[in-house]
C-alpha cells in the first residue's frame, strides 16, 4: 500500500569549503564565543596556546550576544573581513 | 572548524549537513563543559589541542558539487503490511516518523482530502522549517496533519501556525535543537475556534473530545518531520515537557472586556489568528481566597516571580493565563490588560540573592548590566525587560485557578490571520462538520 511520507524527500545543500591552510603561522584566527559556559575561558586558553606554539598569529575574538540566536550579520561580516579561520564553540 | 562536546555531536554534525558542509571539520570534548571546574575544562582543551591544529591545517576532500537550495519534494512509499495497524506502526516508527503513539496511516485518499481542507494547491510552500530547512509544502503538513488524527478543516489553522513558526522572530531553530524544554504553544482566537472546536474552557490544556489535541499533535509531527527535530538528535530537549507532545488551546474571547491577544495584534472581527508562543509547561497559580485585584495579583505576581526561567535573562515574553473568575475579579477593580502587564512587571520581581553567583556574573550583568549591575544585592529582577512583553490571555473555564507559562526566552510570539488563498478570512460556516 502507498503512503505519503511526512518527511517528504530532501535534496539538501551543497556548499565547498575555503581551503585549508597548510600552517597557522601568521594567520588570522578568529574566535566565536556563542555565550555558553565556559566558552569564553576556553578560548582565551586556546588563544593562549595558539599564540605559544605560533607567535606570529593575529587572533580576532568576537561573541554572539545570545547563544539560541543566529550570530548578528555585523558579527559574520567582521568575521569575514578579519579571519583567515574560525574556530566556533558550541555545546553545554 | 566546530569545537563541541560529546553530547552534542549529532547535532552539530546533523546541523553541517543540514546546511550543505556534511565534512565539517570538528574536535570533540568530553561532556560536561558547563557547570565544570575551570581547570578541568582547560586539561580537556589541553588534551585535544593537537588535534584542534590539525583540523585546522589538514586538507578537505572537495565538496561533492550540489545544488545551493534546499529542495523537498513529496515522496509515496510502499509500505506492505498484513496487519494494518500493528505492522504499519512499527514500520512508521521504524522510520523515525512518529511521537511515539499511534499514527493515522496517510494514505492517498486521506492526504488528499486533507489538502483540500486547505484549500491550496498541494505543492505551495508554506515555509521552511528548520533545523531541517525541510520545505513544508501543503501536501507535507496535510500528510502529518492526517498522521496526528486531523480533519481537513483543521488545515486553514495548521498552515496559519507553520507560517508563524518560520518568521525569523520566532527563532524556530533555536527551539528545534535547544536544551530548553521549549514547545509552540498554539493560541487560537476568533470565530473559528468555536467553530472547529478549540477548547478555551474547563481543561483547555488537557485532554477532551475536542480538537486541541490532533492539532497541537500535529505541529509536533510536522516540527520532527519537516523540520527534522527528531527527540535526542537533533531536538537536544534536557527533558522537555508534555506540551511537546500536543500544545494548543483556544482564547476565551467573552469573560472579560479585555481585547484578545488577536485584537491585539491587529487581527478583529471575522478573522480568526493563531499566535506560536515557544513555551515552558503550565504552572498553576491557584488562589481561592482574594477578592481584590490587588490580593490576586499579589499570589500571580509571587508565582510569576521564578529564578530559573530564560525570560528572566532573555528579551522574551513571559505569559500568563488568567482563568475566567480571577480575570473578572481583576477587571472589576478597574484594571484593563495593560493595566495587569504592567502589574506583573512591577510586581513579579526576583532578589538578586535568589540567583546563583554565576547567573548573575554571566547572565544579568553581562546582559543587562546599567539595569542590575553596581546596585546592591537588593536589586530585584524583574521578570520580563519591558512591561509590553507581558502576555496576558484568558482562558479556563470555573474556578480559581490561573496559569502562568514561561517561554524560552530568544524567540518572540508571532501571530498569524488564519485566511483563505484570496486573503480573507476563513468563516466558521465554510468549515462545517468539525
Amino acid at each position: 500500500m502507498k503512503f505519503c511520507s511526512p518527511e517528504g524527500r530532501t535534496l539538501p545543500l551543497s556548499i565547498g569549503f575555503a581551503a585549508r591552510p597548510k600552517s597557522l603561522e601568521g594567520l588570522r584566527i578568529g574566535l566565536l564565543d556563542n555565550t555558553k559556559a565556559p566558552v569564553d575561558k576556553m578560548m582565551q586558553h586556546i588563544t593562549k596556546r595558539l599564540r605559544e606554539k605560533h607567535p606570529g598569529i593575529e587572533i580576532f575574538s568576537t561573541s554572539k550576544k545570545v547563544a539560541s540566536l543566529p550570530a548578528a550579520p555585523e558579527i559574520m561580516q567582521g568575521l569575514r573581513l578579519n579571519c583567515d579561520i574560525v574556530i566556533n564553540a558550541l555545546g553545554d | 572548524m566546530l569545537l563541541i562536546s560529546t553530547s552534542f555531536t549529532g547535532l552539530a554534525r546533523g546541523q553541517a549537513k543540514n546546511l550543505g558542509m556534511p565534512d565539517m571539520p570538528t574536535v570533540v570534548l568530553p561532556h560536561p563543559l558547563g557547570g565544570t571546574p575551570l581547570d578541568t575544562v582547560l586539561a580537556k582543551v589541553d588534551k585535544q589541542f593537537d588535534e584542534i591544529i590539525a583540523k585546522l591545517t589538514t586538507p578537505l576532500k572537495p565538496a561533492v558539487a550540489g545544488q545551493g537550495k534546499i529542495i523537498t519534494t513529496s515522496e509515496w512509499v510502499e509500505i506492505e503490511s498484513a496487519d494494518e495497524w500493528g505492522g504499519l506502526q512499527r514500520e512508521f516508527m521504524a522510520r523515525g516518523w512518529g511521537d511515539g503513539l499511534p499514527l493515522v496511516p496517510p494514505t492517498e485518499a486521506r492526504v488528499a482530502a486533507m489538502v483540500r481542507g486547505a484549500g491550496l494547491p498541494a505543492e505551495q510552500v508554506v515555509g521552511v522549517m528548520a533545523p531541517k530547512m525541510g520545505v513544508a509544502t501543503v501536501e507535507l503538513i496535510a500528510a502529518n496533519a492526517v498522521m496526528a488524527g486531523c480533519i481537513p478543516q483543521h488545515m486553514p489553522v495548521l498552515v496559519a501556525a507553520v507560517q508563524a513558526l518560520v518568521e525569523p522572530q520566532f527563532n524556530l531553530y533555536g527551539c528545534q535543537a535547544t536544551t530548553h524544554c521549549v514547545a509552540p504553544l498554539l493560541i487560537v482566537s476568533g470565530p473559528l475556534a468555536q467553530a472547529l472546536n478549540i477548547n478555551s474552557g474547563s481543561g483547555c490544556f488537557g485532554p477532551g473530545p475536542w480538537a486541541n489535541g490532533v492539532i497541537g499533535r500535529a505541529i509536533r509531527l510536522i516540527l520532527i518531520n519537516i523540520g527534522g527535530a527528531h527527540p535526542g538528535e537533533i531536538d537536544k530537549a534536557t527533558m522537555g515537557h508534555p506540551g511537546k507532545f500536543s500544545y494548543c488551546i483556544a482564547e476565551d474571547e467573552t469573560s472579560v472586556a479585555w481585547p484578545s491577544l488577536r485584537v491585539e495584534r491587529g487581527f478583529g472581527g471575522e478573522t480568526s489568528a493563531v499566535t506560536v508562543v515557544g513555551a515552558e509547561a503550565p504552572h498553576n497559580i491557584n488562589d481561592h481566597e482574594a477578592t481584590s485585584a490587588g490580593g490576586l495579583i499579589t499570589t500571580i505576581c509571587g508565582t510569576m516571580a521564578e529564578s530559573g526561567q530564560n525570560t528572566v535573562y532573555y528579551t522574551g515574553e513571559p505569559l500568563l493565563v488568567l482563568g475566567p473568575e480571577h480575570a473578572q475579579t481583576i477587571a472589576a477593580d478597574g484594571f484593563s490588560k495593560d493595566d495587569m502587564k504592567k502589574a506583573v512587571y512591577d510586581d513579579a520581581r526576583i532578589p538578586l540573592t535568589r540567583f546563583s553567583p554565576e547567573i548573575i556574573e554571566r547572565r544579568l550583568y553581562r546582559r543587562h548590566d546599567i539595569r542590575y549591575k553596581n546596585r546592591g544585592p537588593g536589586v530585584m529582577v524583574t521578570v520580563a525587560q519591558r512591561w509590553e512583553d507581558v502576555m496576558v490571555i484568558v482562558a479556563g473555564g470555573p474556578g480559581k485557578h490561573s496559569m502562568f507559562v514561561p517561554t524560552f526566552g530568544a524567540t518572540r510570539s508571532v501571530t498569524r490571520p488564519i485566511l483563505k488563498a484570496d486573503g480573507t478570512p476563513w468563516l466558521p460556516a465554510e468549515l462545517k462538520g468539525s
